[in-house]
């Protein structure tokens, strides 16, 4: 379909509509949506690969089992290379979730003593000297003019005090929360293990179960959901692998900017920070936030390296949103800016995290679904078909039902 | 079947064998072929696709009749077809609009090649995709030899 399908505000209602009752649905069973959604990203990573040993021979049951096979043992690998490293880390790490938290603090005190002394204005007035008298007392004695060593003092003292502060939050949260965690863990490594078993189904059966789901289709709308399956799946790959582009050229500009910064594992981290964008706008935030303060734990006295960092944040930023977006997702979507940013937004509200996640592949298979279903239902001609096969098929029920005579 | 194994004594094989885009294809390639293709059955009178409409691929008659006609003039009959013929070939090349209208002339089965489908066999099965795509070259090839002959006959005729 050359011509781009126009739909009416009725159409869009229903799409907004359909796109949040969906969301809510996928929050209250997020344990199965997110295995089949990696499992999505997976099929559409590897069914190029399928595709490419299908075209040198293989059948497509044995290219399938080797495609699966092959990415079961990199995730096992990878879990053999990685699971030892976490298991370490985890011994110690409520000293190091107070460490870089002590380091976020410093950096804020830090950055806000600098932009005192650069910019006098934005000077925090000092604190009201403590007299022990009632406050506007007649015998108050006049207020000393307190000096600049005094108020230097004042300052290093107000700061240890946040510093301690945010440490025994961070002690008594990480306390209560830590159980939670594991829990939570737990609770969701069974589903990530179906990954690769969906996946291989998917690449399996995917043809076949769509063959499978068309022909429940009555046939005066038969050519028009073909294109409706095409078109879905057409977005929803290049969705997808727009995404995965994205994320590697993201991870590939972070690692080489943090391996130009001195950054250790600049890679990992730049992968993490590019897989955490994939949440709109809080994830690049908060991947952001992640790397400053490993930056700031790791080189306590190199001063300028988060600020080093956050640049190369917003440069990537800025890369990402007018250059790798429009050439892989955005391209994808068709989308306007406003709608999507709203969408973002709605989302959230109705879905919380999950629903920042899933918005923009949920309203992409929507918007495509509700379109042609609102060509389809507003199209008499179609609809005129479908009534006169029904007819037809009644009139073939009856034959010979009613003797004559 | 969802979840079977392919019947390699497929009646329905035998019948794509006999279509001339499949003629050139070996029995192991056609069922790859077939892998791909959606099958319909039609009631006698009822439409397969409308003059205007957008097509999104071609339409092998496996058993029954299927007539061609002339939008507008349902009397206008273009084209009779039956077992083994196929229709809709342009909408297997590109995106345009059905120019006739085909419909079940008696209780009919087709099977309906899908162009995303051709797409994706040029891909992963350049080969097979080819061999079609050359029968289908000599398909359309001979209709316009037919079409500028009946036009300058119509010239002539003037």
């Amino acid at each position: 379909m050359n011509r781009a399908l126009a739909s009416g505000p009725i159409v869009w209602l229903g799409i907004i509509i359909a796109t949040c009752l969906l969301l809510v649905l996928f929050q209250t069973v997020l344990w199965l949506v997110m295995p089949v959604l990696l499992a999505v990203v997976a099929y559409y990573m590897l069914s190029p690969l399928v595709n490419v040993a299908i075209a040198r021979g293989i059948t497509r049951a044995r290219a399938v089992f080797i495609v699966t096979a092959l990415l079961t043992i990199f995730l096992v690998a990878i879990g053999l290379i990685v699971a030892p490293k976490i298991s370490r880390a985890s011994s110690n790490w409520k000293n190091k979730v107070g460490g870089y938290a002590d380091s976020g603090v410093k950096l804020i005190a830090n950055a806000q003593t600098t932009l005192e002394k650069m910019v006098p204005f934005v000077h925090r007035p000092a604190a009201p000297p403590e007299t022990g008298k009632a406050k506007g007392g007649a015998a108050a004695a006049p207020e000393s003019k307190p000096t600049p060593a005094t108020a230097a003092a004042d300052e290093a003292k107000e700061n240890a005090a946040a510093t301690e502060a945010l440490d025994e939050k961070v002690a008594t949260f990480t306390e209560q929360h830590s159980g939670d965690v594991a829990l939570e863990l737990a609770r969701w490594i069974p589903s990530l293990l179906l990954v690769p078993y969906i996946t291989y189904f998917f690449l399996l059966d995917g043809p076949r179960f769509k063959r499978f789901l068309v022909q429940a289709i009555p046939n005066a709308f038969f050519e028009k959901t073909l294109y409706l399956f095409y078109r879905i799946e057409d977005q929803m790959r290049r969705y997808f692998q727009g995404l995965l582009t994205m994320t590697a050229l993201d991870a590939l500009c972070l690692g080489t900017g943090f391996w130009f910064l001195g950054l250790n594992a600049p890679f990992f981290l730049a992968g993490l920070a590019a897989v955490m964008a994939w949440l709109p706008y809080l994830g690049s935030i908060g991947g952001g936030l992640l790397v400053v303060l490993v930056a700031a734990h790791d080189f306590p006295g190199n001063y300028w390296l988060p600020y080093e960092v956050v640049g190369l944040f917003i440069g990537v930023r800025l890369l990402d949103d007018f250059v790798f977006m429009p050439l892989t997702v955005g391209r994808s979507l068709h989308m306007h800016p406003l709608v999507t940013v709203l969408m973002i937004l709605l989302g959230g509200a109705v879905a919380g995290i999950a629903g920042l996640l899933l918005v923009m592949p949920v309203l992409g298979v929507v918007m495509v679904a509700g379109q042609i279903i609102g060509e389809l239902i507003t199209d008499e001609r179609i609809l005129a078909r479908y009534r006169h096969a029904r007819h037809l098929k009644r009139l073939r029920a009856r034959t010979d039902l009613y003797m004559e005579g | 079947m969802l979840f079977g194994l392919p019947n390699p004594r497929n009646p329905r094989l035998q019948l794509l064998k006999n279509v001339v885009l499949f003629k050139d294809l070996s029995m192991r390639d056609l069922a790859m072929v077939d892998g791909l293709m959606h099958a319909r059955e039609y009631l006698a009178d009822e439409v397969i696709f409308d003059e205007g409409e957008e097509g999104q691929g071609l339409f092998v008659v496996l058993s029954g009749r299927v007539k061609i006609t002339l939008p507008a003039s349902a009397n206008n009959l273009l084209l009779d077809l039956g077992p083994g013929a196929f229709f809709g070939e342009v909408a297997l090349l590109d995106q345009s609009v059905r120019t006739a209208q085909a419909r079940a002339v008696e209780d009919t089965q087709i099977v309906a090649l899908f162009r995303a489908e051709f797409y994706s066999l040029l891909e992963t099965h350049s080969a097979i995709a080819s061999r079609i795509s050359f029968q289908l070259a000599r398909v359309l090839a001979a209709r316009l030899r037919q079409a500028v002959v009946n036009a300058e006959q119509h010239h002539q005729a003037t």
